[in-house]
């Protein structure tokens, strides 16, 4: 069983869900850590995902799963990789030379279709039920593998296209583990001192709000109220951590070799943050819709993915940090093994693909197949909710551990989900 | 409870035969319900609550229902919330912004027993109230575009024109207007009308209080109401919808829904409502060639500029509004009356308000049925609806929640809930908040001159246009996010607007009083409605001794740090 | 718009006018009318194709990597496959040389095909080191030209297949550092010069002798970049035409987009004086959206005959007086290739269907 004993279920029952949700998340701070706890808290920060938001929904014909000559194969070949009887599409051909890093699970049946509720599938493994809004993976990693007293952000979402903006949600896990959403500019906003305040006066009048709002917080004990003041809590910390985004500080070859596309400064940031301590960073790369074109929009996108996650695969790992970090590509479903008249792929969930890489990751593994135009999963059938469980254990993480939410227990993934062993080390 | 139940009974009867209630025609037979019912709050005489409760205010009907229930229960209520507190939350909810203090003065003066009536009556007739109302309409109906011009305009002149709900719908939803403020009403589904789900399943939230969206694919799996007859039956309501080239939006005569049952029969949907009422097609019948003829003018309407209008002799859509205008279960007065209640209590009586379902009972059905009765009875009547709840004492209950023990469930509305300020409240209660006390017109003033309120009152929403994309709009469980600390800790337009000083500013106010003691004072009257308290005037004390000069940032640090508080943050 | 007192293109500019202007008291033929008299259906989506002579059959290739043709004077036209051996890609190329069929494709090969028995004369594999884009052939059959995503242009003997020149001159990536394309080429009525179009929007005019850059021409329009919201791009120049006496050339593609992920752009010409790069229209589509996949003069140079599409397809007629519409028509799906059969009737493919169209 979890964390969530019979003391805290019997301490929460009687809290409205509401109020329960913020509870949930800070559990730790009511009860203290007990001894298994404090041995995972000191690990803590030392695990981290990057997240390859393929927003939109790439092609898995093009990327993962190609089905070269087929009826719906598209233009594109198939190539060989370095791992022997595996073939990724020949628009992936750096990320064929790594494939030993790299699991391909082909068999994701999601089965929603549209973006809203595809992204909200994919994001959380699980659609929210009525008055329950889970939490995204961002804010579930944020929440496990991130430090309580940590001066960097936990959960960083870079997603500066339009396309299917989505900010992430925290559920009911609260704002502590909402993401620092950068969608204008690489740098957090509004992370730097105004130049008429000394640091000093900058701190000063913090305590002081601090202060002037101490009670009122105690009237009024709603997860919402409280969630003010620990917005300001993190201010300083966020501050600091500034200087993260600033790529600028990177030696000049470290920036070619990521080269000049904002995907690739992005996966730059995202190494730089997760060398930090940040446990996850999405990296949101919009405009893999494409219903019109489809085939042009892969060769410039996944020219784009396949340069830029080869870098940051072997910048990992010439750190020492891919062990302990799982970089994924996921979107919220693949596209239409059919081709419409525009050249285009329409949106599709039925059979598609997602990569994992890194940590807890048995590279080198395809897993799933679908048939041979790509129509239906034939093998190994995954759910958004398997994925999610995969994911967690690749990170060490209990899928089944449950958070109570009010007197709602909720395990991480969703009820009956699996774990797809066969990708995991 | 009960005491202080019937002395707020007794007050409202004196306050009536005294002829303080002008909106209402009080009869000596009135008055005399008015004290049976005081006897009706008596835990004894339950069984004759629901019988007919519904010549009563509605603040009454309102209390009777929710003491009656919370005293059954054995929920304790807390006290009623102080004058200050009250006149506050008044104030945002009606004004959509924070009283000046030159209100707050004119509100102290009032005697106790009658100001909250003569407060609520006052702000109906202000132009806050239109703009507020207008805003949080704005807000439900089209969340996606926060900034629709002419969605915004329509909604002002319907709530300034008093517009029954039951028309503002139905422009709505009929789309007819192509000129002029009403253009806007066709914001609603134009903004839509690519998607026919959005359609179909927002109108079906956001007006009748139903998410049928799960129903779709497969009958609803949790709730037995749900059929996909259900959602493909609203859907054919809008499924001929559409947009010509000049964005006018038209029916096309042509055109069904047809689905595929779990079953995997294919079936043609009906024109259903959700109470299962079906409306016939009435399109005559049409030859083949004819059938040809429309579909060419629709393809002609929808690339072309000059293409000839189509008229059509039945509309899907004006059967869905006279349908749910007939609507005896009245789903579309009871979805507003709840979204009403849950904006100004913090929770609906149906929560989440797009479950109303019988999976997912009222807290207080009676209620809830009640008030939409008297809602459909009164020609759907806002003002009239949110009146009578801001009139209750159940409305003005205490935010204060101080003992250890867990407080009681949001449904019961025992303890008033601490809510955070919308976007454009939060901004325009800046814009009152930085300026001095004496930069206000008094209520006086405002009356003798309603032009120039009303011309202020514009500023100030059109300031707060500008600066609610920095705020989130608060949604279920709402958790404010680190950013907006930021964006207070941090931004320049903080520091070099609201912060700036200046002889109006409060910034220049407190720089020019004379003590710490008047500085307290007009920080605590302006941001917060009240006086500061011992401890406040200590640390303002305490604060300002370190640099006795009275330095500009001193002052802006006190106001920042009043306006970034919770207190300030949150209509309680 | 274009001045009335502007001279007409003179002859000189062209060296050899391939055919003599009309006289001036035929009354010219302006089509006021387009009429799908029948329409063929295809095995897949069809990119390109080519009449051959002197069968009259009209052969064609598209997705499904192989080569069909039908026989636009027969009554209920039937597709036959030419033969079982394939590209290994779509068929982006197909034209007629003295009776031989050379196609191209997204396999980067060239392949010379006996129309008659079916049978690969000449297969050359990896002609270009990306994308085989499009082909053209000279009014002579003597010359072949490619283009393909490597950005080159090649120049072949059409009978032996010898590479006689190999033209460079394009950036192998856009601004933005994205995989650029290199989507079209035709020829001079004359045969003495080629054009070629980019994604980006550039069109170099050569001289195919010496392979010398003539003129660059900018149509930047064409090509629709986001820096901000999107970053990421959408379509390029599509088609190209050399009027018959050479002094003008048009470029079709799409105007700007907004929402990239489909082609929702407005279709769009540009048509150019070649001898001093000056813009003579400037043409976009008030109805029909989508890339201009096909442009051609009518002889007399009055008109100019455009077809494309998003989803749809449609044919356009621009008069080459005004540069104003004189008829447009829907066209079943996205039409990527057509060609006149007289100067009253034509054949298009699309997506999966051909149309024997006559103008009126």
């Amino acid at each position: 069983m979890s964390d969530s004993g019979l003391s805290r279920r019997g301490f929460l029952s009687g809290a409205t869900i509401g109020v329960g949700g913020a509870l949930a998340a800070d559990m730790r701070g009511v009860n203290g850590l007990r001894a298994e706890e404090l041995a995972g808290e000191l690990r803590r920060g030392e695990k981290h995902v990057i997240l390859l938001w393929l927003a939109g929904g790439a092609s898995q014909l093009e990327t993962w799963d190609p089905k070269p000559g087929s009826k719906t194969g598209g233009p594109f070949g198939a190539i060989s990789t370095n791992v022997a009887g595996i073939q990724v599409s020949e628009l992936l051909p750096k990320l064929a030379q790594r494939m030993h890093l790299t699991a391909v699970i082909r068999s994701l049946n999601t089965k929603i279709a549209d973006h809203g509720r595809g992204a909200d599938l994919m994001e959380r493994g699980r659609l929210d039920d009525p008055g329950l809004r889970y939490p995204d993976l961002g804010a579930v990693a944020a929440r496990e593998l991130g430090r309580l007293e940590s001066t960097v952000p936990d959960y960083v979402s870079l997603y500066t296209s339009t396309e299917g903006r989505r900010k992430g949600t925290s559920g009911f896990l609260g704002a502590r583990y909402a993401p620092l959403f950068l969608a204008e500019n690489m740098a957090p906003p509004n992370s730097a001192l105004h130049e008429r305040l000394t640091a000093a006066e900058h701190q000063d009048r913090a305590a002081l709000r601090d202060l002037l709002s101490k009670r009122f917080a105690a009237e009024h004990r709603s997860s919402t109220v409280g969630s003010l003041n620990s917005a300001y809590q993190r201010v300083q910390g966020m501050m600091a951590s500034a200087g993260l985004f600033n790529i600028e500080q990177e030696p000049a070859e470290v920036r070619a070799r990521y080269g000049p596309t904002q995907f690739g400064e992005q996966c730059l940031i995202a190494r730089r943050l997760v060398e930090a301590g940040v446990p996850f960073v999405k990296v949101a790369r919009a405009w893999w819709d494409s219903h019109g074109q489809n085939f042009e929009t892969h060769l410039e996108l996944c020219a784009d993915l396949d340069h830029c996650m080869s870098v940051l695969l072997d910048d990992l790992q010439e750190r020492g940090l891919l062990e302990k970090t799982l970089v994924i590509t996921l979107g919220e479903f693949g596209r239409t093994p059919g081709i419409n008249a525009s050249l285009g792929r329409d949106h599709f969930a039925s059979a598609w693909s997602c990569s994992l890489s890194g940590m807890g990751i048995r590279g080198g593994v395809v897993y799933g197949a679908t048939d041979a135009e790509g129509h239906t999963v034939t093998d190994g059938e995954a759910s958004a909710a398997d994925l999610f469980a995969t994911i967690l254990q690749a990170l060490g993480i209990d899928h089944t551990h449950e958070y109570m939410v009010g007197a709602r227990p909720t395990p991480l993934a969703d009820f009956g989900s699996k774990p797809i062993q066969a990708v995991l080390a | 409870m009960n005491s202080d139940a019937s002395a707020h009974l007794r007050s409202c009867v004196s306050a009536a035969a005294g002829g303080l209630v002008p909106r209402h025609r009080f009869s000596g037979l009135l008055i005399g319900l008015l004290l049976a019912a005081a006897l009706l709050l008596f835990p004894c005489s339950q069984p004759a609550i629901a019988q007919s409760p519904t010549e009563l205010p509605l603040e009454l009907q309102i209390d009777a229902s929710i003491d009656q229930q919370n005293s059954t229960a054995g929920v304790p209520a807390v006290e009623q919330a102080d004058a200050d507190t009250l006149l506050r939350r008044t104030t945002l909810d009606l004004a959509g912004r924070i009283p000046t203090a030159k209100e707050r003065d004119w509100y102290l003066a009032l005697p106790a027993q009658t100001r909250q009536q003569l407060l609520v009556d006052r702000l109906l007739q202000l132009p806050d109230f239109d703009f507020h109302l207008r805003n949080s309409l704005d807000e439900l109906l089209l969340p996606e575009r926060p900034n629709d011009g002419e969605f915004r305009e329509y909604l002002l002149t319907a709530v300034r024109e008093r517009r029954p709900w039951s028309r503002m719908f139905r422009e709505m939803l009929m789309a007819s207007s192509v000129d002029g403020p009403d253009k806007g009403a066709a914001q609603f589904l134009k903004s839509r009308v690519r998607e026919l789900d959005d359609l179909t399943n927002d109108t079906a939230v956001l007006f009748f209080g139903v998410n049928i969206s799960c129903a779709k694919c497969h009958d609803h799996p949790l709730v037995s109401d749900w059929k996909q007859d259900h959602y493909y039956g609203m859907q054919a309501f809008f499924q001929r919808t559409f947009s010509s080239k000049k964005n006018v939006l038209l029916e096309n005569p042509l055109g069904s829904v047809r689905f595929k049952t779990t079953a995997g029969e294919d079936r043609d949907a009906k024109f259903m409502f959700l109470t299962g009422a079906v409306v016939a097609d009435a399109t005559p019948t049409l030859t083949d060639e004819e059938k040809k003829a429309i579909e060419e003018q629709v393809r002609r309407l929808e690339r072309e500029d000059d293409a000839q209008p189509i008229t059509v002799s039945f509309s899907p859509r004006q059967a869905l509004i006279e349908t749910a205008l007939a609507d005896q279960q009245l789903y579309l007065a009871r979805n507003i009356v709840n979204r009403t209640w849950a904006r100004l209590l913090g929770t609906g009586f149906v929560d989440p308000p797009d479950q109303m379902h019988s999976g997912n009972p009222a807290s207080h059905p009676q209620l809830l049925s009640d008030l939409a009765a008297d809602f459909v009875q009164h020609d759907y009547d806002l003002r009239r609806l949110i009146r009578g709840i801001v009139l209750s004492r159940t409305y003005a209950r205490s935010s204060r929640w101080t003992s250890e023990a867990a407080p009681p469930a949001a449904q019961t509305f025992a303890v008033a809930a601490a809510r955070p300020l919308t976007p454009r409240q939060l901004a325009a209660s800046l814009q009152i908040a930085v300026r001095s006390s004496d930069s206000w017109p008094s209520v006086e003033e405002t009356l003798a001159k309603p032009d120039d309120w009303l011309k202020r009152r514009t500023d100030i929403e059109n300031q707060a246009g500008a600066w609610m994309r920095e705020f989130e709009q608060p949604a279920a469980d709402f958790q404010i996010a680190v950013d907006e600390a930021l964006f207070f800790s941090n931004s320049d337009r903080v520091q070099s607007d609201l912060l700036r000083d200046g002889g109006d500013r409060l910034v220049g106010a407190l720089r020019s009083a004379e003590t710490p003691e008047l500085a307290a004072a007009e920080l605590w009257r302006v941001v917060c409605g009240r006086e500061p308290s011992a401890e406040e005037i200590e640390v303002v004390r305490g604060w300002l001794a370190r640099a006795p000069e009275r330095r500009v940032s001193d002052m802006q640090s006190l106001v920042w740090a009043l306006l970034a508080g919770a207190e300030f943050r949150f209509n309680h | 718009m274009r001045p009335n007192d502007e001279p007409t293109p003179s002859a000189t500019e062209a060296a050899t006018p391939a055919q003599e202007p009309p006289a001036a008291a035929t009354a010219a033929f302006l089509p006021a009318k387009i009429t799908v008299d029948r329409t063929v259906r295809l095995p897949s989506m069809t990119f390109c194709m080519a009449r051959h002579q002197p069968s009259g059959r009209v052969f064609c290739g598209g997705a499904d990597f192989g080569l069909h043709h039908f026989d636009p004077a027969a009554e209920k036209p039937e597709t036959k496959t030419l033969s079982e051996s394939r590209h290994s890609s779509y068929v982006t190329g197909l034209v007629n040389s003295g009776g031989t069929l050379i196609s191209g494709g997204y396999d980067k090969s060239l392949i010379w095909w006996n129309a008659e028995s079916g049978e690969q004369i000449r297969r050359i594999e990896a002609a270009h080191g990306r994308w085989i884009r499009a082909l053209a052939v000279s009014p002579d059959g003597t010359r072949l030209a490619s283009v393909g995503d490597d950005m080159k242009t090649q120049i072949r003997d059409a009978a032996t297949g010898d590479c006689l020149l190999t033209l460079e001159g394009y950036e192998q990536q856009t601004p933005h550092g994205f995989p650029s394309m290199l989507y079209t080429v035709v020829f001079s009525a004359d045969g003495s010069r080629i054009a070629t179009g980019n994604r980006t929007g550039r069109v170099l005019v050569r001289d195919v002798q010496s392979g010398e850059i003539l003129q660059t021409i900018e149509a930047p329009v064409m090509y629709t970049w986001d820096p901000r919201a999107r970053r990421h791009s959408i379509g390029g120049i599509r088609s190209l035409a050399f009027s018959p006496d050479g002094s003008l050339l048009a470029v079709g593609g799409m105007g700007q987009v907004g929402n990239i992920d489909h082609l929702e752009g407005k279709s769009r010409v540009e048509v150019f004086r070649v001898a001093t790069g000056e813009r003579l229209y400037e043409i976009e589509d008030s109805k029909y959206k989508g890339l201009v996949e096909k442009l051609q003069f009518s002889a007399d140079q009055k008109w100019l005959l455009a077809a494309g599409g998003d989803h749809g397809g449609f044919l356009s007629i621009w008069s080459m007086e005004t540069g104003k519409l004189l008829v447009q028509e829907k066209v079943g799906s996205h039409l990527h290739d057509f060609e006149l059969l007289s100067d009253r009737t034509l054949v298009t493919v699309g997506h999966e269907q051909a149309s024997l169209i006559t103008l009126a």
